[in-house]
């Protein structure tokens, strides 16, 4: 039986193979995705306690920046509009690494590039400094806390590794990724 | 006073475990926080301590023994010492205790940032 259109899985494995990655998962984020990928950390990364804990710490904010901000979305069957994003897990020889991928509207990529290059421009107690700051403002408009990039880069203890490819005129494909290094 | 005690559970979410007695001014939350709506659970933990420290005002401990929470519980924790904090300027005792793993650097910066934010004595007790 031939698939109408020929989507070589084999590529995308041999892609992913070439390097240590752990876990790799594309689709609706949700709490349930959270949940199972944020327990599977623990078990993959186990034997590295403290970087398990950073990469779950920094996997919680990043995927859920990615579920309340992408573009894309998809419709669940309880009709609920769920943000679509990538997420993988790698190892490589003396880190890991957590990387997310998401669409998002160029028009609201600049705030988010700012705020990177802030963040990167920044020494630990700067930063410690700018996310007291950020702690006092009122919550978001998802309920967030205004410090979650912020978090990330301060657990991760690595500048933020972050990515624009314009796709077209409304809309870029954004990725970032936060290193842990193994002890 | 009614007391608050909520169990803590693992599932979907992370609910921490709450233990707010009246009587004997004790407060203490543990484990982990990342909760779906964390504004909705922490508010009735700040109405349980404004009318504690409005109306009963006797010494107050306030434990915490979370060993993760994510940014937005950060923020709730805040409000909670601020509350404590309140109360410590207008003449109530309060003792903040925040039981910590040693090896846990994250966790040391985050409590010494709480010191700064919120202006309260915090004593580091090392977990076993």
């Amino acid at each position: 039986m031939e698939t109408p259109t020929k989507f070589n899985l084999f590529e995308y494995y041999k892609l992913f193979s070439q390097q240590d990655i752990q876990i790799s998962y594309k689709g609706p984020i949700d709490e349930r995705i959270l949940s199972v990928i944020g327990n599977y950390i623990e078990v993959i990364l186990g034997k590295n306690p403290k970087a398990s804990k950073k990469i779950f710490s920094i996997f919680i904010e990043l995927a859920q920046n990615v579920s309340f901000y992408s573009a894309e979305f998809n419709e669940l069957t309880d009709g609920k509009e769920i943000g679509v994003g990538t997420l993988v897990v790698g190892e490589f020889g003396n880190y890991y690494t957590f990387v997310t991928g998401n669409v998002v509207r160029n028009e609201d990529i600049i705030p988010v590039i700012e705020k990177c290059e802030i963040i990167n421009s920044l020494d630990r107690d700067q930063l410690r400094e700018y996310k007291r700051n950020q702690r006092r403002l009122p919550p978001g408009v998802k309920g967030g806390g205004n410090i979650g990039l912020i978090q990330v880069a301060l657990t991760s203890c690595n500048p933020l590794d972050f990515e624009v490819t314009p796709i077209n005129e409304n809309y870029s494909f954004f990725s970032i990724a936060a290193k842990v290094d193994k002890e | 006073m009614k007391d608050i005690y909520i169990q803590g559970s693992r599932d979907v979410y992370i609910v921490p475990t709450v233990k707010f007695l009246a009587k004997q001014g004790s407060c203490e939350i543990s484990g982990e926080s990342f909760l779906e709506e964390t504004i909705k659970f922490y508010q009735p933990l700040f109405e349980w301590l404004r009318e504690f420290t409005a109306e009963i005002r006797k010494p107050i401990t306030f434990n915490v023994k979370l060993t993760y929470f994510n940014t937005s519980t950060s923020k709730c924790i805040l409000t909670l010492l601020g509350i404590l904090k309140k109360f410590e300027d207008d003449g109530g005792e309060v003792t903040v205790n925040w039981f910590y793993d040693e090896d846990d650097e994250d966790m040391k910066d985050d409590i010494e940032d709480y010191v700064v934010d919120s202006g309260m004595k915090i004593n580091l007790i090392p977990l076993d």
